[in-house]
């Protein structure tokens, strides 16, 4: 759908065209347009004295996934020209997923972890945790196949706070769950197939590493509290008969699909949900078998979603990993740089809040970060306290109303790139350029060949677009040889990777596991991980266990702001892409969607404009009082536009004023752990 | 000349709601922000935890008994011999303004829309003519990423989908004869 209006979005008349140049205050949005010569020594010349002046490292560089294509136009054109320069102070954590990051390295030791969807019409039972690709799309034709698996006959379950759009198509049965609680709902499955003994032993013994520990801490016998459905019902808010009765038929009935979707994990103790999820389908046997599913994060062996891009080189300010375990391949926090949630903190607070360093200079592209990572009112302090910030962009997004120079991109119509996969599937796509950039915008990768000899790099780049696509081609694996010929590939536009049956994750570890072990330090999956283990956490335990979340149903803040908030997805954007095009704007507002009875104890009715606040912010909103959700929950869809009004009221609808800037021991990243209020205005 | 009724079929339980195909046909027909040629609409029933929820895609439906061309005060709507399309000419639309837009206000599907300038002339799905003559269906059927769309002769579609005339949401009257057949959604017993 999104596709289907991007000529809109290409043509939008609030395209930014030119270079420009902040004429007042910052986040006021007034520039004046400038000469991209003029922009470019700007931008070098706030780069050099910054540098002199502070150190590299008091360079923040955010660069996202907006607007970047796969193996060429990425931030690492960005990165590559930085570290040239003397390096940059780095963010770390994925915002979508990092929790089910950690839980695949833990558990499995890759991220290599999917099935393609064409698998999912060989499942008996498909259980959708908090999925809804009827809205994300989540792989293309994802909704297709299991409408396809639904009319072969097979169950569908959605576990879920809101009657999703998915809900509604696919599922034979609804379970809404309290948001942050599904790790106790797993843990309380996993105590009825213990109870009932009807857990895949051989499998256990076989492939895994730690049953015996989990289960206990599943029966009890650490902390003398049994993970009954019974002790899961007062957390969850399911009842532990529906538990009990989808504990049995996801043990009893195979293969079946349990999809652990990435919202879940958003949340505080995030990774616990991932790390159980899949305990969960080691437990029942479904890993490495058609039909099946391990629950991660979806990428799978084959027409792979990440490789090879330009290489960015060696950035000093950011210290060699520091592994917590060879394996896990992925510090905790990473040192020497700022974790997503935390890039507002470290600009306020720098060296004395125990951030690497004091930032001055913040360089942003692919992305919009005033808008998309949390508590967005802390945001606006940061960046009016930084002494340059420029900005990449192709309109004049929350973030680009605070950028001193704006410099605008073309979109990826007017450059050359090739596509891959996402999360992964038998395609990938030659992205020929198709018409020329408008009116002088340009591409992140021309701006920064033209930046280079401004910062006295001679070496950044002596090849064309065309010559490091090949290149980076050639660097590629799985391109090259999937694909034997690059210009045939270029004229067909599509290339198509043919199989007699779907890619899955883990046939050859589960066929022979002596010639083949998972990448884990036992070679097993590791139900309990000895290197989590040995980081002497106990917030991040060795095996997957429910730990209360923050701002959940037990903190004592609920007194004050007792509903819990969720940031889901809407199809009509991806994230805060396509929220100023009027033509998908038009087809549904931004809401705040509301329980009835919690609606009717306030005095609310559909279509008020209501006030949802709490301690980091405060915005009105339209209402949709619904049965779509559950009481004691309310959800604002993440990516709209932040609109303060003069009182730092936000008229926009955006997600992040409330959200707390909060990361998971783990790395999650906790849009979905957040108390609010909402009263009449 | 063949005589033949073009029609659509609607799969009801297969919609998510995603609006792709108002989007396609918005964008095929480059139609302003205030006009849709094909319209997404959802209903809701239940209550918590108990729900029941269905979309429906409504264009056109090219009535047997167009009602909309009996109330033209001036025959500017007209359904084609050779295939049943109804079809504006807007040379002959005397614009809502003159007329009152009577043809939007007798058709129980509202498919006449009326842009935002002056005495704006009628405008609906013409079920893509411009590609219907190419052997290709409407953008809507082609957009939709479920397949949950389908147009052609009525006659090949019934056999092929049978003939179901009613589904929820939708008014059915043997009046006028829309020219659509659904697959329409039924609650599941466990929800």
């Amino acid at each position: 759908m999104r596709g289907r209006a991007y000529r809109q979005r290409v043509y939008a008349p609030d395209r930014l065209k030119y270079p420009m140049r902040r004429v007042g205050a910052r986040g006021q949005a007034k520039f004046e347009q400038i000469s991209w010569n003029d922009a470019l020594d700007i931008v070098a010349t706030q780069l050099k004295k910054v540098k002199d002046r502070y150190g590299s490292a008091s360079i923040l560089y955010i660069g996202y996934s907006g607007n970047n294509t796969c193996i060429l136009h990425t931030p690492a054109v960005v990165m590559r020209l930085l570290n040239m320069f003397g390096g940059f102070t780095r963010i770390w954590g994925v915002a979508s997923c990092e929790g089910g990051v950690f839980a695949c390295r833990a558990t499995y030791g890759t991220l290599t972890t999917g099935h393609w969807r064409n698998d999912l019409s060989n499942s008996k039972l498909i259980i959708m945790w908090g999925w809804n690709p009827a809205e994300t799309v989540w792989v293309p034709n994802t909704s297709f196949y299991l409408a396809q698996a639904k009319e072969a006959g097979a169950k569908i379950v959605c576990v879920d706070p809101r009657y999703t759009n998915s809900t509604a198509t696919f599922a034979h049965q609804w379970i809404p769950i309290r948001p942050g609680t599904d790790t106790a709902m797993l843990v309380a499955m996993a105590h009825v197939i213990i109870e009932e003994n009807l857990q895949d032993q051989n499998f256990l013994d076989r492939y895994t590493l730690g049953f015996d520990k989990f289960k206990d801490y599943v029966l009890g016998v650490d902390d003398g509290v049994p993970k009954t459905p019974d002790w899961a019902e007062t957390i969850t808010g399911v009842l532990a008969d529906t538990i009990e009765k989808l504990a049995r038929e996801y043990a009893t009935t195979k293969p079946a699909a349990l999809i652990a979707s990435y919202a879940p994990g958003r949340t505080a103790y995030g990774e616990q949900y991932h790390r159980a999820v899949q305990v969960l389908t080691a437990i029942t046997g479904n890993i490495g078998l058609h039909g099946g599913n391990p629950a991660g994060i979806g990428r799978a062996p084959v027409g792979k979603q990440l490789g090879p891009v330009m290489p960015i080189g060696i950035n000093p300010n950011e210290a060699k990993y520091t592994y917590i375990r060879e394996r896990l391949k992925r510090p905790i926090p990473r040192s020497g740089t700022v974790h997503i949630s935390k890039v507002w903190d470290a600009i306020l607070n720098g060296k004395d809040g125990g951030y690497p360093s004091d930032i001055e200079l913040l360089y942003v592209t692919h992305g919009n970060p005033l808008n998309q990572f949390p508590n967005t009112n802390k945001g606006v302090k940061a960046l009016e306290r930084l002494e340059f910030v420029v900005v990449h962009e192709q309109f004049m997004t929350a973030t680009a109303k605070y950028a001193d120079i704006l410099l605008p991109i073309n979109t990826h119509l007017a450059r050359t790139d090739i596509g891959r996969p996402w999360t992964s599937g038998p395609y990938y796509i030659f992205n020929n350029k198709a018409i020329d950039s408008l009116g002088e915008s340009k591409s992140d990768f021309e701006i920064c060949c033209e930046l280079a000899p401004r910062l006295g790099i001679e070496n950044y780049s002596n090849k064309t677009e065309e010559e490091w696509l090949k290149e980076i081609f050639n660097m590629s694996k799985d391109l090259s040889t999937d694909i034997q010929d690059y210009d045939e590939f270029r004229r067909k536009g599509v290339h198509k990777i043919k199989r007699s049956e779907p890619a899955i994750a883990f046939t050859r570890e589960i066929k022979d596991p002596k010639k083949y072990p998972f990448p884990t330090p036992s070679g097993k999956i590791e139900i309990y991980s000895e290197q989590l283990s040995n980081l002497h956490k106990p917030q991040i335990p060795p095996i997957p266990k429910y730990i209360p979340p923050w701002e959940g149903i037990d903190d004592p803040l609920t007194r004050k702001y007792p509903l819990q908030l969720i940031t889901p997805h809407i199809g009509r954007r991806a994230h805060s892409i396509y929220d100023n095009i009027p033509l998908l704007r038009n087809l549904k507002p931004q809401t705040v969607w509301i329980n009835s009875k919690d609606a009717s104890l306030r005095g609310i009715q559909n279509g008020d404009l209501v006030k949802v606040f709490n301690d980091r912010g405060e915005m009105v909103i339209p209402v949709n009082v619904t049965e779509r959700i559950m009481p004691g929950v309310v959800s604002i869809p993440q990516g709209a536009w932040y609109r303060p009004d003069e009182d730092g009221v936000d008229r926009g609808g955006c997600a992040n004023v409330l959200t707390k800037d909060r990361f998971s021991p783990g790395g999650a990243f906790c849009s979905n752990s957040s108390l609010v209020e909402v009263k009449r205005v | 000349m063949k005589r033949e009724q073009i029609g659509f079929y609607f799969n009801q339980s297969r919609c998510i709601g995603c609006y792709t195909c108002t989007i396609a046909c918005k964008d095929w027909h480059n139609l302003e922000l205030e006009v849709n040629w094909r319209i997404v609409t959802t209903k809701e029933q239940g209550k918590f935890p108990n729900l029941f929820v269905t979309h429906l895609s409504l264009s056109c439906n090219h009535c047997t008994n167009p009602i909309c061309a009996t109330v033209c005060p001036n025959n500017a709507i007209t359904k084609r011999e050779e295939d049943g399309i109804v079809v504006v000419d807007l040379k002959k639309c005397l614009g809502k303004d003159k007329c009152g837009a009577v043809c939007k206000n007798v058709c129980p599907y509202s498919s006449p829309q009326f842009g935002t300038e002056e005495n704006a002339r009628m405008q609906k799905c013409d079920l893509c003519l411009d590609r219907w003559v190419e052997n290709k269906k409407p953008i809507c059927v082609e957009a939709c990423p479920m397949r949950a769309l389908d147009a052609g002769p009525l006659d090949q579609l019934k056999t092929k989908y049978g003939n179901i005339k009613k589904v929820d949401g939708f008014f059915y009257s043997t009046k006028i004869d829309p020219s659509i057949i659904f697959n329409p959604k039924t609650p599941s017993k466990e929800i």
